[in-house]
């Protein structure tokens, strides 16, 4: 490992590119979203960018992946880590959250989530020519997840808000489930309680969408900042310190975040969605 | 030496003082968090010695507790960084 990282140092600073001589470096300008196919319907804008190409390649491979590891023929190694993540899936995500009844409707859902967040969170931290721009005509290979943009985490938020609500209302009846979410309180305190459930309710979309949206944002940032400063101090000599300093962020976020994240949105989802199934009052 | 201090006073203090107040919010919500992840895992440590068996289980609550306290550092800086773009 560490010879590893040594042999990468010494080719930096072997070949310093023409790229040092940018001087202006904004770590921001890598998450800018620059349409490369228009599509406009009407007031929507439907264009087709960076995060849109990411998602579409991280739905395909989510996929690829469910069909190549859980349609196998013969056992095998494959079969093996098929059954290894429905496992985590069924035990840790959606027999956590969802109440029995409510397993076999919701379960496809939130290992959906979970095996799609980890692929487009995986995905961001493989190097892709897909930056938009080009040196010498030759395509940027750089590093971007789509889950760093809260347009998408949101949009995923929103599906498990809805879904919440939906499924609260279809088992429990609109005046049964509504009337879970004030709590048992003496009356006076009352108009004091109920706007803040109200509120905590919104929180938890806000708080969902943050939360996957923050951590890939903030890898990113911190290893293109390390990587950055090089350019921002204009010394190809920090090399030493910043390339190493980056991969062990790297490789923090890529054994660590990426599987928490699409851990905790899933089961985050599933125990949203089992609670509005079976209120506690 | 006098030429720095020259410099820093005569540039913008208005965008030094916003990059000390992002760096100081981020920091001291990173170190609320890290007293808590701290807990967490101490916690986990010690009740897994005492019960080994329940592992399996604990580790789900584990890594929830684990995201959601963590959670904290990001809306401190994703606030941190609205005010520093917008004020």
């Amino acid at each position: 490992m560490r010879a590893r990282l040594l042999v990468v140092a010494l080719a930096v600073l072997a070949f310093p590119s023409a790229a040092f001589a940018r001087g202006e470096f904004d770590p921001s300008k890598e998450f800018e979203q620059h349409p490369w196919l228009g599509i406009h319907l009407g007031p929507l804008d439907l264009s087709i960018t960076k995060a849109v190409v990411y998602l579409l390649i991280g739905a395909g491979l989510t996929m690829l992946m469910g069909i190549t590891l859980m349609r196998v023929k013969v056992p095998g190694r494959r079969q093996a880590v098929g059954e290894m993540i429905y496992e985590v899936a069924q035990t840790q995500v959606a027999e956590q959250g969802l109440p029995h009844k409510a397993i076999s409707r919701w379960f496809p859902y939130v290992a959906t989530l979970m095996l799609f967040i980890w692929t487009v969170n995986m995905l961001g931290f493989i190097p892709l020519p897909l930056s938009g721009e080009t040196y010498h005509h030759v395509p940027v290979w750089g590093i971007y997840a789509a889950t760093s943009s809260i347009s998408v985490t949101l949009a995923l938020a929103l599906l498990t808000f809805v879904f919440t609500h939906y499924e609260g209302i279809r088992w429990n009846g609109p005046v049964k489930y509504f009337r879970s979410w004030i709590p048992d309180v003496p009356k006076a305190i009352l108009p004091l309680i109920v706007p803040l459930e109200i509120l905590g309710q919104f929180m938890r979309l806000i708080s969902l969408s943050i939360r996957l949206f923050a951590n890939m944002l903030a890898g990113h940032m911190l290893i293109l900042t390390f990587i950055g400063l090089m350019f921002v101090l204009e010394n190809v000599y920090l090399a030493v310190i910043v390339v190493p300093a980056a991969t062990a962020f790297y490789i923090f976020e890529v054994i660590i975040v990426v599987s928490i994240q699409a851990f905790i949105f899933a089961a985050l989802s599933a125990i949203y969605i089992g609670s509005a199934i079976e209120p506690e009052h | 030496m006098l030429h720095t201090v020259i410099a820093a006073a005569s540039g913008d203090t208005v965008k030094a003082g916003k990059a000390i107040a992002l760096a100081l919010g981020i920091g001291l919500g990173s170190l609320g968090a890290g007293i808590g992840i701290g807990n967490i895992f101490g916690s986990m440590i010690q009740s897994v010695a005492r019960q080994p068996e329940l592992r399996g289980e604990l580790q789900g609550i584990q890594w929830l507790g684990f995201a959601l306290t963590e959670a904290v550092v990001f809306y401190g800086l994703i606030g941190g960084l609205l005010a520093y773009v917008l004020v």
